[in-house]
């Protein structure tokens, strides 16, 4: 059921994600909803599940974005594996291990990002613009805010997961 | 166990394989129709979402307008001020002129007496066992003393002194006032008298009168003093005393003697002058 319920929750996800939260964008950063709803549901799901919903997160956010196809799900899926390989050191996910996740997470899951758009046709590099440049401005502008971002929004994000999985599978997950 | 990683390390890169298939094949246009399919429902979600969006902007410039609205209510609530201390006295002016036409109304119903418009210029006497108000006309305007002094509601009293451009009136609620006055129903004849209390009592009303709650007591001109058929009240109450030869009834003037402002002075009629009969009763005496 995870897999399907998915589909409807990540196109609401990339919906908002392109109109009502670039409204309190923060220089350009804005919280990463699709990625915070695979990080949460990954949390206390198979790692299969894990999987759909980060290819599905991804392609529903790169479709309505100029990036190509998939820029968003290797990143996700970088973190979904990483998740599966700590999460069984984890007793229970609380305050500190949301943190832990998701710092490391947006930062892995917005570097690539960063890497695959840096290394497509679609944005090249200014005039006179070195890539360490590039980089930094990435990071001032985008990646920092989104990460500050993405760390205050994973707990009404993961809240909201957990009352999903708990009503499809009665806390029986993991 | 073992099967157990070595499928799940299968499924990793089986996923990875695929989602650089996807960057690939975006790259090189390949999935370009499937991107514009799975687009297209989470466009339609988009497109309801940007028309929230566009609500909610249209609600944050609101809000960033509130500063020039806010100086916009300071200059309206100026503006207010002024026209609440304006809309005070044009208050004033329509409540006097409301005053006025009941008054030319009560004027007009009786065409045979004249008026004289007076201000109220002190509503209550100093001494408090006294019933008086205090009005600007007087002996300059023509009032001379014992003229009737009323309003549309009826009768108030009657011109106890004169000043030059003041009188005094002595009410009907004064302890001192006694007035001939009849029931308008049954004709009967009796007397009002006032109290300090402030309530007026017909006295001399015979027993055999029939005196109902809510009759009007009327003037009755008796004794020449004052002009016939002006209110004097309603009955609110009757009471017979077996030991009395007459009943009394208790009545409430349709004034309020605590807000006057503006009473009409009766000038056309002259109480009889009854001191002839006094002088020739006292001639008679002498022959």
């Amino acid at each position: 059921m995870g897999y399907f319920l998915s589909i409807p929750i990540m196109m609401i996800a990339a919906a908002l994600q392109a109109t009502l939260l670039p409204q309190i964008a923060i220089f350009g950063g804005i919280p990463d909803l699709p990625f915070l709803l695979t990080l949460a549901w990954a949390l206390n799901s198979p790692l299969e599940e894990g999987i759909v919903w980060a290819f599905v997160g991804g392609i529903a956010k790169d479709s309505l974005s100029a990036s190509p196809l998939g820029t968003s799900v290797i990143g996700a899926l970088l973190v979904v594996f990483g998740i599966h390989l700590v999460r069984r050191q984890l007793y229970s996910v609380g305050l500190f291990s949301l943190i832990w996740m998701t710092l490391p997470g947006s930062l892995i899951h917005q570097g690539v990002m960063l890497g695959l758009v840096l290394i497509s046709p679609l944005r090249p590099l200014a005039p006179g613009q070195g890539l360490v440049s590039a980089i930094l401005q990435s990071v001032t502008y985008v990646i920092l805010p989104t990460i500050v971002y993405n760390l205050a929004f994973i707990f009404p994000v993961y809240w909201l997961v957990r009352r999903l999985q708990t009503g499809l599978t009665g806390g029986a997950t993991r | 166990m073992r099967t157990g990683r070595s499928s799940r390390l299968s499924l990793i890169i089986f996923s990875m394989v695929i989602a650089v298939g996807l960057l690939i094949g975006s790259q090189l246009g390949i999935l370009g129709p499937l991107q514009g399919l799975i687009a297209t429902p989470i466009g339609v979600i988009a497109g309801v979402f940007n028309r929230i969006g566009f609500a909610i902007n249209g609600n944050l410039d609101q809000v960033n307008d509130l500063e020039v609205a806010r100086q916009r209510i300071t200059e309206l609530e100026d503006r207010l001020a002024q026209f609440q201390s304006e809309l005070v006295e044009l208050r004033e002016v329509a409540s006097d002129y409301d005053r006025l036409s009941r008054l030319l109304n009560y004027e007009s119903s009786r065409q045979n007496e004249d008026y004289l418009t007076a201000n109220v210029i002190a509503s209550d006497d100093p001494n408090t066992l006294l019933r008086t108000i205090m009005i600007d006309r007087g002996s300059r305007d023509g009032v001379t003393r014992g003229m009737a002094v009323v309003t549309d509601q009826g009768m108030l009293g009657r011109v106890l002194r004169v000043a030059a451009g003041a009188s005094q009136v002595l009410l009907i609620t004064d302890p001192s006032s006694a007035i001939s006055a009849r029931l308008q129903t049954s004709r009967t004849q009796g007397s009002v008298v006032g109290d300090l209390s402030g309530n007026l009592t017909m006295t001399f009303i015979p027993l055999t009168a029939q005196v109902n709650v809510g009759d009007l007591v009327m003037t009755s001109g008796l004794g020449g003093n004052l002009p016939s058929d002006m209110v004097l009240g309603q009955v609110t109450s009757v009471q017979q005393f077996e030991s009395e030869l007459y009943q009394e009834a208790t009545i409430r003037s349709l004034n309020n003697f605590d807000t006057l402002e503006i009473v009409l002075i009766v000038t056309n009629f002259r109480p009889v002058d009854t001191s002839t009969f006094d002088d020739n009763n006292a001639l008679d005496a002498e022959q």
